[in-house]
């Protein structure tokens, strides 16, 4: 029975869904797109490409021109800058406005949830009060009210986003944790005297981890179709620190009627595949690591 | 598959639900078309309906269908001239020019009102301007318009002081300065010599209200507006759309009998007639100006604006004429310069701007190039602005020059060095404050890309149009971008911009404070048009030259469309809105929307 001696190693979560996702062609083409994005906020952030977006390179709302090079072939703005370079800044914006609204939201929304979904009682109906009561204000009046309150710029803007969208995370955990509170695991480790803090972090969190980088990646898209709107509105991004690709639809509104489409054209080109890259990773992600959608 | 099945009676009634449905969305369809109705387009909705509270253009034009003064600016004729409104004819003046005396027509009402005996409208009596006049003083109403008469009437500042303080308001003890001598007389007297007096009375703050309405509506009383107007309000949708119906008991004004030399005949079609000409306006708000110009183009609009990004596909660059596909539809174009001028305010107490001084200033003015913004921004439609006061008014001087209105970037790299900030060196990030909207912004973003060069930070800060205000009332903005348009024509309501007891919260947002401009702005501001008064206020336009509290942008010249059916049009217009005097002609209206 010499087969039977042989060590079978079994997955992990994690490595099975790596397999999973490297198996899904939508997902790696999904994951390349992100990537590219990431690499492009990072190379504008140590100012390697589009430092020079500032400059006129030529008559005011030039159309696009193939044969001048490619800063010309997504045409000229108002100023004569070139769209292709305002469009690679805006990359980094809404990046930024992405991650770091993202990073905001999670950390409330898990620890609401888990603190609500463990405990109960009536901290668990203290904090489903004041996060429902939050989800039922209009999220963009909320937001709006925010950026007035705190000032403008992309700094508002990611503290608005993260502060008011967090509830939905908190849903999600809070019912994971109630589920799990009582499992023989975490009874287990009471038992061996694991403290509130123990059972918290140590065992209950890896099982619903799944679900943060989930939403981690919902949250992402969310954070940049938002600054884009909430620049449109006049909310968003500083002007003319950084370009932004609300502030280019901000600016079609007017000039779409003149035949200048470029503009509007190039920045909904560039937030097309990223929101749908993440959408569609954020699709695979699930199906991968969540262990009820498993087959 | 399932379906779900009705009763019959539930069916019929279902049907018949449907059926009233649809003829009530057809009811509401054919009120677009219905006959007598104006429809005009509004860039802002109004903030309030009462006329103390008229502080800016759109909250004025909303207020004028319903309210009226004394007197009101003659439609037809230019240079601006006032006609008897509500007066029987224009007031007697003393010999010093000090007592000016009204006759109050026989017969004008207000309009109906629960809170009048018997709920119908009552006559105006001169008690009811005393009243009205007295309100715009009141420290407890907090008016914008105070300005109007503060320090020009006879024991008002007193009258004020002493309410400031009081338990209530004492109107039945109101300053020597206005006096009802009998139900149809009114008496207004100076403590100086005001020639502006009539102008100032034409605009919404001299409208008259009935003190039973106000006294009894309260805070509610710039929601529930009765006046005296042509029209009444019939429904106001707050943000979309302000509709007003015809007076039914208007009948002590009519279309003018006489217009200028060189006007359209056609403008006297309805001379005479007993105004308004139309029995419904409706004013329909846009914040932005793209979905305006499409109800205009679909004929929802009798009139527009041209907008600045549709300009190039409206006028041909060549003629300066109507495109043909907008002429073949029969519309108007009508060009006239606006009494206005654009320009960015230094917060002269800034600390930084305080101490940086003219040269500073004059550096940063002749870093930009007014003709570039003019093309870029205006189509070319405006001339660059020498000094506040624009062309059309008493006291506009063609030939004054201010030699920083120029482009000169190598002086003004010098006078940035003369100033001590060699290459920028030393500047703080400027704080430039502007309003909402992408236009706004761009002009904005031009500045920060000018300072740029010149190595001066800037960074742009967007506000609500009543928080750009209200930073400047605070004397916290530091530089905004605005607009001033002539509340009468007179060059005193814009060089009274620059007066220093005018500091905000008035109108001299930039608390500019120069010793000499100040004497001289209080010697001309008594006085009528004269070449003595044209050489003082030279002086002062050399004194703005020389301190530059402001770059001044440029005097606008508006373009417009009318539709082939809109009658009576005529452009510039000083006094309120112009709903009463025009006329849509539904048969022409039918056809074109069709």
């Amino acid at each position: 029975m010499k087969f039977l001696a042989r060590k079978i190693k079994g997955n992990s979560l994690w490595s099975d869904a790596l397999r999973r996702l490297l198996n899904d062609r939508f997902a790696t083409w999904s994951f390349v797109v992100i990537t590219v994005y990431v690499v492009m906020a990072i190379l504008v952030f140590f100012n390697l490409v589009g430092s020079s977006w500032q400059e006129s390179m030529g008559p005011s709302r030039e159309a696009p021109d193939l044969s001048q090079g490619p800063l010309h072939w997504m045409g000229l703005d108002i100023f004569g800058r070139s769209v292709v370079l305002k469009t690679i800044q805006g990359t980094y914006t809404a990046m930024y406005v992405g991650l770091v609204s993202s990073l905001i939201a999670i950390p409330i929304g898990v620890l609401f949830g888990a603190v609500a979904g463990y405990f109960g009682g009536w901290v668990d109906d203290l904090i489903t009060w004041f996060s429902t009561m939050l989800a039922n204000i209009p999220e963009f009046l909320l937001l709006i009210a925010i950026a007035i309150a705190m000032g403008k710029g992309t700094t508002t803007v990611c503290i608005a986003l993260g502060v008011t969208s967090w509830v939905g995370l908190a849903r999600l955990i809070r019912a994971e944790f109630m589920k799990h509170k009582n499992r023989e695991y975490v009874v287990a480790a009471q038992a061996l005297g694991g403290g509130h803090m123990r059972r918290i972090m140590k065992h209950i969190f890896p099982n619903v981890l799944h679900i943060v980088i989930i939403s981690f990646s919902l949250r992402f898209v969310t954070g940049i179709k938002s600054e884009v709107i909430l620049t449109y509105l006049g909310l968003g991004a500083e002007i003319g620190q950084r370009s932004s690709w609300g502030l280019m639809i901000a600016d079609a509104s007017g000039e779409l009627m003149q035949g200048v489409w470029w503009g509007l054209a190039a920045a909904t080109a560039a937030m097309f595949p990223i929101v749908l890259a993440f959408s569609l990773f954020a699709d695979a992600l699930r199906d991968a690591i969540d262990p009820k959608l498993r087959h | 598959m399932s379906s779900i099945s009705f009763p019959k009676t539930t069916r019929y009634l279902m049907g018949l639900a449907l059926f009233l449905g649809l003829v009530s969305m057809s009811a509401c369809t054919g009120k677009a078309g219905a006959k007598g109705v104006l429809k005009m387009p509004a860039a802002a909705d109004a903030k309030s309906l009462d006329p103390a509270m008229a502080d800016d253009l759109y909250t004025n034009e909303a207020i004028s269908l319903i309210y009226e003064g004394l007197v009101e600016y003659e439609y037809l004729k230019r240079p601006h001239q006032l006609r008897p409104l509500i007066a029987e004819a224009m007031p007697t003046v003393s010999k010093d020019g000090l007592v000016y005396t009204f006759k109050i027509k026989k017969g004008v009402k207000f309009t109906d009102s629960a809170h009048f005996a018997g709920g119908k409208g009552r006559e105006v009596v001169a008690k009811d301007f005393v009243f009205s006049f007295l309100r715009i003083a009141d420290p407890t109403i907090n008016s914008g318009g105070f300005w109007i008469f503060d320090g020009k009437i006879k024991g008002l500042n007193d009258w004020r002081e002493k309410n400031k303080t009081a338990a209530s308001v004492d109107y039945d003890n109101g300053p020597e300065g206005f006096k009802a001598l009998d139900d149809s007389t009114l008496q207004i007297t100076l403590a100086n010599p005001y020639p502006q007096l009539l102008f100032v009375l034409a605009m919404s703050y001299g409208a008259v209200v009935p003190r039973e309405v106000v006294e009894k509506e309260g805070k509610d009383f710039g929601n529930k507006p009765v006046g005296t107007g042509p029209y009444i309000l019939e429904r106001w949708m707050r943000g979309s759309k302000i509709t007003y119906v015809k007076n039914p008991g208007y009948a002590h004004s009519s279309f003018p009998t006489e217009a200028e030399e060189g006007d359209d005949k056609a403008l006297l079609a309805d001379s005479g007639k007993t105004l308004p000409l139309m029995e419904r306006v409706e004013l329909s708000i846009f914040t932005e100006s793209q979905p305006l110009w499409l109800n205009f183009l679909s004929g929802q609009l009798d009139r527009a604006g041209i907008p600045k990004d549709n300009f190039a596909s409206v006028i041909d660059s060549g003629s300066n004429n109507l495109k043909k596909e907008f002429a073949d539809k029969g519309m108007i174009l009508t060009i006239a310069p606006s009494p206005d001028v654009t320009y960015t305010a230094f917060n002269m107490l800034d600390p930084f701007i305080k101490k940086a001084g003219p040269k500073f200033r004059q550096a940063i003015a002749l870093s930009g190039d007014t003709k570039d913004t003019l093309k870029v921004f205006y189509n070319n439609r405006g001339i660059p602005a020498h000094s506040p006061v624009p062309p059309g008014l008493a006291g506009y001087d063609e030939n004054f020059i201010n030699p920083y209105q120029r482009y000169d970037f190598e002086m003004a790299k010098k006078l940035l060095a003369e100033s001590g900030h060699p290459g920028g060196k030393g500047v703080p990030v400027l704080q430039y404050e502007i309003g909402q909207g992408a236009e706004s912004r761009q002009m904005a973003e031009d500045f920060q890309r000018r300072m740029d060069k010149l190595g001066i930070k800037v960074q742009i800060n967007v506000n609500q149009f009543s928080e750009l205000l209200s930073k400047i009332d605070q004397k916290k903005a530091m530089m905004w971008g605005v607009a001033w348009g002539a509340d009468y024509p007179d060059a005193e309501n814009f060089l009274q911009l620059l007066y220093g007891p005018n500091a905000a919260p008035g109108p001299n947002g930039a608390n500019y404070n120069n010793p000499e401009y100040n004497k001289l702005f209080e010697q001309m501001r008594y006085m009528a048009d004269s070449p003595e008064r044209r050489q003082i206020i030279h002086r002062m336009m050399e004194i703005f030259a020389t301190d530059m509290p402001w770059l001044p942008g440029i005097h606008r010249v508006t373009y417009g469309l009318s539709q082939k059916w809109l009658k009576n049009y005529k452009p510039g217009y000083m006094g309120g809105h112009i709903a009463k005097f025009l006329r849509v002609d539904d048969e022409l209206k039918a056809q074109g929307v069709k």
